[in-house]
């Protein structure tokens, strides 16, 4: 039987490895990107067997935008001047990210529980809508965002939880990085050759420093 | 379309082809940036460079693909997860003492950000130019009680133009199908008969 990694794609045989999946310990994680074992799923068990039920999400209204997302608008639009040269211009617009930043009020009791439920909200119905209607509509670049943003937040979730479950020991004497393209988190001393999930080289990679914001 | 060269540092080699082929001497610079006040967009420097590191680029960019609105919606009900996520991450980070939660706190807002920035790209803000964007920052002008927003939104709107509008209407044809046709100030700037872009039509 093998094995294939919902993030990555790697493939654990069975038969090349010699060691059942079921045996492998629970901390065993995917030797490409660190995926935990329960990221992984038998390859004969095909996508369809885990279609997911999910509940159509109610549009809502598209006039008010959150200042966070105004904050979210405007650094990618940041970005997007940087790319065409445009070094002023990107200039202001990172300026007003940080205004609506500054302008977004914080969480009330702040918990890594309440992410976990915003990671599998994700999972569960956010992402599954955006699929559909991408595939609906023929959309290839709205597909890619959806496979990409899946496998992110599959392994943001896979932390967040390990962290709930054991506390922060695991982080002890290693390093933290974020792949700067795809967002795609990484536990380890030196960032991965190239990005399992969009494989941008590792010099894409940031390192998350220090304790405090 | 008229094209400036810009040089990638990290792949440039200084095997310096291109200083010996530009004709305005625009690649020798003392800071390795192309200097594109000199740059006539010619394209011989990227086509001498023996490591690939000098691309051409557009002045003006394309329209950008359209997005149907029931892809924009699914995308800004995630961003607007991704947001809380960002926050209640950054809250945590901030409040607490231990140094490895704050760490995984930083990554998981950072990865966040990435993810929603990237989502809100497919879902029609690419381009500073297109008129998604262009509208989002006019709003923004009429909130003058805020100064950063309301001054920022007007330099950059007077730089850079909306790409998919007309700015001032009158008579046109298509080159491709030659239906002839009016659009008036701030439609959408293509063919309604065979949906070409704008470089295909002429102004009658």
């Amino acid at each position: 039987m093998k094995y294939v990694c919902s993030v990555c794609g790697y493939v654990y045989d069975e038969e090349v490895e010699g060691v059942p999946f079921s045996e492998l310990p629970d901390d065993w994680a995917c030797p490409m990107c660190k995926a935990p074992k329960s990221l992984f799923f038998a390859e004969d068990s095909e996508k369809d067997d885990v279609k997911t039920e999910h509940i159509d999400v109610i549009d809502e209204d598209m006039t008010e935008i959150p200042p966070l997302v105004l904050s979210q608008i405007f650094s990618n639009l940041a970005r997007g001047c940087e790319k065409q040269y445009k070094e002023n211009e990107s200039k202001l617009f990172t300026e007003l990210s940080e205004y609506y930043r500054k302008a977004s009020g914080n969480i009330e009791n702040p918990s890594t529980t309440v992410i976990a439920e915003k990671l599998s909200e994700d999972l569960s119905s956010l992402y599954p809508t955006l699929r559909e209607r991408s595939e609906m509509l023929k959309d290839r670049g709205a597909l890619r965002v959806t496979v990409w943003g899946e496998k992110v937040t599959r392994m943001a979730l896979s932390l967040v939880d390990r962290y709930e479950k054991e506390g922060s020991s695991f982080l002890d004497n290693t390093k933290i990085w974020v792949c700067s393209i795809c967002g795609f988190i990484y536990i380890g001393d030196t960032p991965p050759a190239i990005c399992p999930v969009c494989k941008v080289p590792d010099w894409k990679f940031e390192c998350i420093e220090g304790g405090n914001v | 379309m008229k094209k400036f060269a810009v040089r990638n540092i990290r792949l440039c080699t200084k095997d310096c082809l291109c200083l010996y082929v530009c004709p305005t001497g625009a690649t020798d610079t003392e800071n390795s940036i192309i200097d594109i006040d000199k740059c006539t967009g010619c394209g011989d420097c990227a086509a001498a460079c023996p490591s690939g590191a000098i691309s051409l680029v557009p002045y003006d960019y394309p329209p950008q693909q359209k997005k149907s609105e029931r892809v924009c919606s699914a995308v800004m009900n995630l961003a607007k997860n991704k947001a809380a996520e960002e926050r209640t991450a950054e809250n945590i980070a901030s409040e607490t003492d231990d140094k490895n939660l704050a760490r995984l706190m930083k990554a998981v807002a950072r990865s966040s950000r990435l993810v929603s920035e990237d989502l809100l790209r497919e879902g029609g803000y690419m381009l500073p130019q297109s008129s998604i964007s262009q509208d989002l920052l006019a709003s923004l002008l009429e909130n003058p009680s805020a100064f950063i927003p309301a001054e920022n939104a007007r330099k950059i709107l007077e730089s850079i133009k909306c790409n998919d509008r007309v700015e001032k209407g009158g008579k046109f044809r298509c080159s491709v199908c030659f239906h002839e046709f009016e659009l008036e100030d701030g439609d959408e700037h293509i063919c309604p008969m065979c949906h070409s872009s704008k470089d295909k039509l002429e102004r009658l």
